[in-house]
This record gives structure tokens, C-alpha cells and sequence, in this order.
């Protein structure tokens, strides 16, 4: 069952991913970009991890994915996208990706991953939260200064002054 | 002599209905009949009278009454039954359809109208029926240039994900579908799917309507989804857990709305914004953009959007009533079954006749279930009532509530909550339990 599941699910998310890169169509291609984050979801399922399953599919799909979708609608294609057709590219890009997969993969089972114990309980989320707050917490509040960075440089960015709200006022 | 019909007979009609009966029973018998005992023996039996049920014993529950009630028992505990029926699909949209006509004599009588008055004499109480039947015979119009899969499939999805929702609402004590530990990140994440499913349906109407309508959903859910996590972050302190089911059990004694009030007028704000209900309706404006998204939405597919916004509406109000109103919590009101059915059986004349398994459902569950159906009912009733009393609001102000107030007010029923924790007032081993 674990084992279809698992091999119904590797379809989804690689043959979408293929699609998100290979369609003509955006609009498809975000659709599928999203098909294969909750593919990802799903493995994570699998891997008895639901906390990170479900904050998968709310923060990737639910907002990343709706941020692509978006632009993709307002954006006028020709603007970002400058086409180049080029078969030799298409290979070299296959040729590095299969060398980074190997390379990966050797590595992982060089590394003595070589067995997994299946029956282990679904992890704590409780635990997470203890885990970050106490041996992580220098990891946290890193990652936190970078969004609270990433926040105001964001603001900053976006403002502008805004002429319109005076002249209603008047 | 009737106008319809100048050629009926009620001979030919009787006898038309005899020769439908012949046929189902001719059919059913060489067709039907294989085809179920061959599904049977795929099914796990349920244990009846400690006896194992075997597809060749299955059929005698229709002439024997000690069965029965055992296998319906044995039925209404399986994964299924809790999709299809209770507190799954079934009883959502069944509790949904009386919400669109109770929504329409409502905000009639406080606008001083009548609303649905004809359909079934007495105050068109088959209006609903009549709407549901002309919805499944319309025609169903594809725009030219839209784009066929998506528009298609957009309203399916629509109501799944609503379908969705609605199983991870706890009806009564383990009466629901799916219980996850994480059940209120199920929840996020399954709210997540609105806005997407908005854009894109109102992308492939290709309509300027819809897209505007999508846009303006889209910008609205988004603005309105992070108060709302946030909102119900006080609960989540304060019961120290995430699954639905330990946050209805943990309310026992005192709801929590006593002491997140804020998180949850907070939280109401954010299901009206999130249900696109007046005054935050901007994504379907009748009198500024048509329908909105809706536009090009006829017929059946039209039809189904309403039922998945209905049933989120449902989901929304079990999901408040779950988290601030206690749930299924109250006083036992429901009667006991009478012991002396279940000891002596049924007397009627002469006859006793003595019945296994009778109490089909147990006094706790009814009595849940009953609290639980007041409840949301009064919630999804709040949620009418702006409807009937204010003016759809401007977007600047939509927007401006969304990622300024309603984020800061959270906070503050945030760290009352902490406060409350830290303090041992409330929370696992609190001085109040």
C-alpha cells in the first residue's frame, strides 16, 4: 500500500515537475509547480510528519504558489521571458542534473544511510517547538532577524508617496 | 381533463408502472444480485450477535429484525458512513441547504419582505427544492474563449476542498471524519485552496468580470488569512494542542471566549472576509462587477460553487463553535433511552417483541450532536445577520482592516493568553481546569 502510494506519488511530483518546466502555457505550468509541492506534501506524509506536511501545502502551495500564479496573470509574458530555443542546452541541463543526482546519491549512501527503520512514532510537533527554543534557538533567532530584514527592506521598497489619498482629502 | 397532458390515461399510466417494476425486478434479479454478492465477498463483515456475517447471511437482515439494528449499528461506524452521512457530507449539506432558505426568510423579515412565499404554500418551504431542480436542468454554457479544463474542473474542486473542510470538524465526542494531531494546520492548509481555485476559475472564464472579481478574492483572502491563523494562536496557547477534538474536550467547564474574547471577534471578522459575506462581498459586487468570479458560472456548475460556499459557511461556524464555544460541551438535556425497551421489548397487544441492539445512537452523542446543531446554528445566523443591515465596504478599507487591525488586535489576545499561561491561571496545569 506504502509502497504504491509512494510510487503513485513520485509520478505526480517528478512528471509535474517536468510539466511546470516543459509547458507553453504559464498559467499550466504554475498549476503544475503547485502539483508538485503537494507531491512533496505527500512524502512527507508518508515520512509520518504531518506538521511539516500540512505547513508544506499552507506555506508552499497556499502562498508561494498563489504569489507565481499571480504575477504570472499580471505580468505580460514577452516583458520577463526571453526565449531561447536551444536543444544542446536542454541536454546539458539533463546531463547536470542526473551528474548531481548520482553525485547526491553517492554520497547519501556512502554516508551509511543505507537502512531506514519504518515503524518509528510520528514525530512530536510539541517536541519541534522545545527542540527550537532551546538546543536551535541561536538557528531561530538567525532566522528570524533575516525575515524581520527581508520585512523591512520589503516596506522599504514598496513605498512611494502616494498623491491620490491628498487630492480625495481635498 | 388536465392541459399538460390531453392524451393521459390513468390506465396506461398504472400500467407503465407496473411494466418499470417488472423491469427493475427482472434486472435487479439477474443482474444486480450476482453483482452485489460477488462485492460482498471483498467487504469486511461486521460481527453480528457473535456471530461472523457472510455474504450468504447478508441479505437476512431484510426479514429479521435481531439483525438489523445490529448491522445499521455496525454501518453507521464505518469510514463511509462518517464520509457520506453523518458528520461528513450529508449532514454539512444538509444543514447548508437549510441555511440558504433560512438566510432568505431572514433577511426578509428584517427588511421588512416576505421573501420565498409561493413554493409550497406555506411560506415557500419548497423554494429551496424548486431552485435545486431548475439549477440540475439548466444548460450548462462554456464561454467560447474560455479555457475548458480549468473551468471545468474549477467548481469540482471547489466544493472537494470545501468537502474537505468540513471533514475535520468535530461534531460530537469522536464523531469525526478525519482526526489528525495537527487538525487546525489541516485546517490552514486546506483554507489556503479558496484563493487559488478563485483565481484561477476566474482566469479561465475569460471575462474581465470574473478576473476582477478573482483578483479582488484573491487579494481579500490573502489579507484576511493571516489574522485568522493569528487569531487562533490564543486557543492553541491555552490548550496546549492542536487536534480540533482535544480543543472541544478541553472546554469542558468555561468556553474559551471568556477568555479570548478579542481572538474571537477577531476570528468571526476573518470568516466573513473569508466566506466573502456582506460587508467584505467585494469578490462577487452584483451591482459594481456582475457576479464576479461567479460570472460565467450556469446551471449545475453555478449550483455547485453555492453548495461548497455553503459548506464552508457550515465548516466556518462548527469551526468557531469548536474553538471559542465549547463544541459539543453542555448540559445533559438529551433523555435516556428507556432501560425497559432494551430489558423487555416492545409490548404491543399480544405481541412482545424484543429487539437487539436497540439504542442506535448513546445518549452522549445525541446530546453532543444537539448542542453542537444549536450552537453552530446561532453562529451561522451572526454570520447572516450583517448581511441584512450593513453596505458592502470600499477594498482600500477591506485591505486596510485586514493587514493593520485585525492582525494587531490579535496579538493582543496573543500575549493575554501567554500572560494567563506564564501567570498558572490557565493552560496544562493551571489553577483553573
Amino acid at each position: 500500500m506504502v509502497d504504491a502510494v509512494f510510487l503513485a506519488l513520485s509520478v505526480l511530483t517528478i512528471g509535474s515537475a517536468i510539466v511546470a518546466l516543459e509547458i507553453r502555457s504559464l498559467i499550466y505550468g504554475s498549476i503544475a509547480l503547485m502539483l508538485t509541492l503537494s507531491g512533496i506534501a505527500g512524502f512527507f506524509l508518508l515520512l509520518d510528519a504531518p506538521f511539516v506536511a500540512m505547513f508544506q501545502l499552507s506555506v508552499y502551495v497556499g502562498s508561494i504558489a498563489v504569489l507565481i500564479l499571480f504575477t504570472v496573470m499580471l505580468v505580460r509574458r514577452e516583458l520577463i521571458f526571453n526565449k531561447i530555443e536551444d536543444k544542446r542546452r536542454r541536454y546539458a541541463g539533463i546531463g547536470l542534473m542526473l551528474a548531481l543526482m548520482l553525485g547526491i546519491g553517492m554520497v547519501i549512501i556512502g554516508s551509511g544511510m543505507k537502512s531506514m527503520e519504518t515503524n518509528s512514532p510520528a514525530v512530536d510537533y510539541k517536541k519541534i517547538g522545545s527542540d527550537f527554543l532551546t538546543y536551535y534557538s541561536p538557528a531561530l533567532i538567525v532566522m528570524a532577524l533575516i525575515l524581520a530584514a527581508s520585512v523591512v527592506g520589503a516596506l522599504t521598497l514598496a513605498r512611494r508617496e502616494d498623491m491620490t489619498n491628498d487630492q480625495r482629502a481635498n | 381533463m388536465s392541459t399538460i397532458a390531453p392524451q393521459f390515461r390513468l390506465s396506461r399510466f398504472i400500467g407503465s408502472l407496473f411494466d418499470i417494476i417488472f423491469w427493475v425486478i427482472l434486472i435487479f434479479s439477474l443482474v444486480g444480485l450476482p453483482i452485489v454478492f460477488i462485492i460482498l465477498f471483498y467487504i469486511k463483515m461486521p460481527l453480528v450477535n457473535n456471530q461472523m456475517l457472510t455474504p450468504y447471511l447478508a441479505m437476512t437482515w431484510m426479514a429479521d429484525p435481531s439483525r438489523t439494528l445490529p448491522i445499521i449499528k455496525s454501518f453507521i461506524h464505518t469510514t463511509l458512513f462518517h464520509v457520506m452521512a453523518f458528520p461528513g457530507f450529508g449532514f454539512a449539506a444538509l444543514l447548508a441547504a437549510a441555511t440558504i432558505f433560512v438566510e432568505r426568510k431572514f433577511l426578509a423579515k428584517i427588511q421588512l419582505r416576505v421573501g420565498p412565499l409561493y413554493c409550497g404554500k406555506i411560506e415557500g418551504i419548497l423554494q429551496l427544492m424548486g431552485d435545486g431542480l431548475k439549477l440540475i436542468s439548466k444548460e450548462i454554457i462554456i464561454p467560447a474563449k474560455a479555457d475548458k479544463p480549468i473551468f471545468w474542473v474549477g467548481p469540482l474542486l471547489f466544493v472537494g476542498t470545501a468537502g474537505a473542510f468540513v471533514s475535520l470538524i468535530p461534531v460530537a465526542r469522536g464523531w469525526v471524519v478525519a482526526n489528525p494531531t495537527v487538525g487546525l494546520l489541516a485546517v490552514f492548509a486546506t483554507i489556503g485552496f479558496f484563493p487559488i481555485i478563485s483565481v484561477l476559475t476566474a482566469w479561465a472564464a475569460n471575462n474581465k468580470w470574473t478576473f476582477i472579481g478573482g483578483l479582488r478574492a484573491l487579494h481579500q483572502m490573502i489579507a484576511f488569512e493571516i489574522p485568522l491563523i493569528l487569531s487562533l494562536l490564543s486557543v492553541v496557547i491555552l490548550t496546549g494542542t492542536l487536534n480540533l477534538s482535544q480543543i472541544a474536550e478541553s472546554q469542558q467547564h468555561y468556553w474559551w471566549i471568556v477568555f479570548a474574547p478579542i481572538s474571537a471577534i477577531v476570528f468571526f471578522i476573518c470568516i466573513i472576509a473569508e466566506l466573502e459575506r456582506i460587508p467584505f462581498d467585494l469578490p462577487e459586487a452584483e451591482s459594481e462587477i456582475v457576479a464576479g468570479w461567479l460570472t460565467e458560472f450556469s446551471g449545475m456548475m453555478y449550483g455547485l460553487i453555492q453548495l461548497g460556499t455553503y459548506l464552508k459557511l457550515y465548516a466556518f461556524a462548527g469551526l468557531f463553535t469548536v474553538l471559542f464555544l465549547g463544541g459539543w460541551n453542555g448540559p445533559m438535556v438529551w433523555p435516556p433511552f428507556p432501560a425497559d425497551i432494551v430489558t423487555n421489548g416492545i409490548t404491543i397487544g399480544p405481541v412482545t417483541a424484543k429487539i437487539a441492539g436497540l439504542p442506535l445512537f448513546d445518549q452522549d452523542m445525541l446530546n453532543g450532536t444537539l448542542w453542537f446543531v444549536i450552537k453552530t446554528v446561532g453562529v451561522i445566523l451572526l454570520i447572516l445577520l450583517p448581511r441584512g443591515v450593513f453596505p458592502r465596504i470600499r477594498i482600500d478599507m477591506l485591505l486596510h482592516t485586514g493587514w493593520y487591525k485585525l492582525i494587531g488586535l490579535a496579538f493582543i489576545n496573543i500575549f493575554i493568553a501567554l500572560g494567563l499561561l506564564y501567570a498558572g491561571v490557565l493552560g496544562p496545569g493551571g489553577l483553573i481546569q
